[in-house]
């Protein structure tokens, strides 16, 4: 007997539910039922990895909607690597349609629309969490040996470290998923706004028009925990500045004074030191000592 | 948390062996729930004895590219022998999209060096989609065919052998040979080892009526290289008509009684105390682990098999 009939029929099965391709491959029809055991583990598996990549998306709408909603987008986005880790990077895309299409009759179930908002925070957070560690953190100490070997290190070439996740939500959300995630209560959130959904350059962030009320937030981790905190506008040109292949730091801090010319660089900076949040490539400063 | 440091281990098992855990005893599955009574534990001084506790983890899991995570693995690693238990490899079908996922597997090998790694006898992908579980192959030719070829390019990229699992049988489809014969074959073909799954093999005697002695009879103790035990529930709606490999229950009496048969059969073995789902407290997974190395001991003092499955290793 060849194999592919049988896997086409098992997965066709697995996906609908229609379990009547299975009937020239089962042994005893009584036993068809028991199929069932498989397409159950499928869905559970999906759905519990959905709930722990979207944890405040699961406390905000319990945990039966929750389900009912994750076995659709597993309907629509089954996994297509062989690990759950990372699973449900197109969710909250879908959660957005999934809204529009149940506010349409004869749909009676609600939900905040702040949920896409909540679930890009979840997943930026999950990225944050699994990104690659820093293997060349810019620190107080190499500053020092910078300056002390001669070089300016306000001309250095700095980057943002691979954990910074930056992206656009409405305002109010982030506390409303701090308090969340943390179980610290539940700021109100503030009616949504058309937010992009995908991750932004920060360059695109600083062009963004100034009509509509967005918050900047940035995850980053540090000592093994992720961060999050909302980033003022001179913040945000500073970090525009040293995101991708990175930027000259003098540059980066022009740039943030550009915005607002009371901005203290200097406390912004020894934050982002303590943080951790930057890299930079001492390769050629060695090279030359 | 506060990091505990202490000494590695130097028992220089022989990890490229098809059997490569002599030294080991009980081992657990590793929950991120239990990490700090793990690092708690006071360091085990005798080695090589075949009482070494040792923990096992779903490979896939440590698919990420930094972070705490891998952090803790390290940690653990620090002192203790580790398992990496494959679950995504779908070593029955669809290989095409397998490359990369050794390439993660190799480099996760590459970094912490377990001493056991396995896979399982089935299919878990298929036209681009993942189906998260372990889906059970056709005992036929063609289905031995595409195992095999599996075990191969999963062996040949990873530059280890492996160890394949028993899968757990809720019914029967269309088969050419029974289990023991399918799994012997696809080891002897592809050079791999068995990990024989005591809980899925009582499972399916009780699901699909085999007789789980004489499916163990037909094992040839020289390709077994671990052995599983775990829980299991009935079906929500069939009951005892359809037991349920959960890995959420405490260990079954009679699955206890098939592991010292299995043992007595096979020799010393490294087993694995699974637990997935309901997860009890450290100190109680401990208290099975403790009974299985009973078992292990007592196999061990009764037949002296333990020396001469470490000449065997050798």
């Amino acid at each position: 007997m060849a194999l592919s009939p049988y896997i086409d029929a098992f997965a066709d099965y697995l996906r609908t539910g229609d379990a009547r391709g299975m009937n020239d491959f089962c042994v005893n029809a009584e036993h068809m039922k028991r199929l069932s055991v498989y397409r159950n583990g499928f869905y559970k598996g999906c759905v519990d990895a959905l709930a722990a990549n979207f944890p405040v998306c699961e406390k905000l709408i319990g945990r039966e909607t929750f389900k009912r909603i994750a076995c659709v987008y597993v309907d629509h986005f089954p996994p297509g690597q062989g690990t759950l880790v990372g699973y449900g990077q197109r969710f909250p895309g879908f959660l957005s349609d999934f809204i529009a299409a149940i506010e349409a009759p004869p749909e009676t179930v609600t939900l905040s629309p702040a949920l896409v908002d909540l679930a890009r925070l979840d997943y930026a957070w999950l990225t944050s969490l699994m990104s690659a560690d820093a293997t060349q953190t810019l620190t107080a100490e190499k500053i020092s040996w910078l300056v002390e070997g001669g070089h300016d290190f306000t001309q250095a070439v700095v980057t943002l470290n691979t954990s910074v996740v930056l992206l656009r939500v409405n305002p109010g959300t982030l506390n409303q998923w701090i308090g969340l995630k943390t179980d610290s209560g539940i700021a109100e959130p503030v009616e949504n706004s058309a937010v992009e959904e995908e991750l932004h350059s920060i360059s695109e962030l600083t062009r963004a028009d100034s009509a509509v009320a967005v918050d900047t937030v940035m995850f980053w981790r540090v000592q093994g925990a992720v961060q999050a905190r909302s980033l003022s506008a001179p913040e945000i040109a500073l970090m525009a500045t040293l995101q991708g292949e990175g930027g000259i730091l003098e540059r980066a801090f022009d740039a943030a004074l550009a915005v607002d010319p009371d901005f203290d660089v200097s406390d912004v900076f020894s934050a982002c030191l303590q943080n951790e949040i930057l890299e930079i490539d001492m390769a050629k400063y060695n090279d030359k000592h | 948390m506060e990091w505990v440091l202490l000494k590695v281990h130097e028992c220089n098992p022989p990890r490229q062996s098809l059997i490569a855990g002599a030294h080991l005893g009980a081992g657990l599955g590793l929950k991120a729930e239990h990490l700090d009574d793990i690092l708690a534990l006071p360091v085990e001084e005798a080695i090589c004895t075949g009482n070494s506790l040792w923990f096992e983890v779903h490979t896939e899991n440590y698919f990420v590219a930094g972070g705490p995570r891998l952090n803790y693995l390290r940690s653990i690693r620090e002192n203790y022998d580790l398992s990496f238990h494959g679950v995504g490899g779908s070593l029955g079908y669809d290989h095409q999209s397998m490359p990369e996922h050794i390439q993660q597997v190799k480099a996760l090998i590459n970094e912490f060096q377990p001493t056991l790694i396995s896979e399982h006898a089935v299919w878990s992908r298929s036209g681009g989609a993942y189906f998260a579980d372990l889906m059970p192959l056709p005992r036929t030719r063609d289905a031995l065919q595409s195992l095999v070829e599996g075990i191969d390019r999963y062996q040949s990229g990873i530059g280890r052998r492996i160890l394949i699992e028993n899968p757990t049988n809720y019914l029967d489809f269309i088969s050419e040979m029974d289990e023991p014969q399918f799994l012997v074959e696809a080891a002897q073909r592809s050079g791999c080892g068995l990990l024989i799954d005591i809980n899925n093999l009582y499972l399916s005697s009780k699901n699909t009526g085999i007789d789980a002695t004489e499916y163990l009879s037909q094992i040839p103790a020289e390709l077994v290289g671990e052995i599983h035990m775990a829980g299991y529930d009935p079906d929500p709606e069939l009951g005892q008509a359809l037991l349920i490999d959960s890995h959420a229950a405490d260990i079954d009496g009679p699955v206890w009684a098939l592991l010292e048969h299995a043992l007595s059969l096979f020799g010393h073995r490294p087993v694995l105390i699974e637990r997935d789902a309901n997860i009890p407290p450290f100190a109680e997974l401990m208290r099975e682990r403790q009974t299985a190395q009973g078992y292990l001991d007592q196999c061990s003092g009764h037949t002296a098999v333990a020396n001469g499955f470490q000449k065997e290793a050798r």
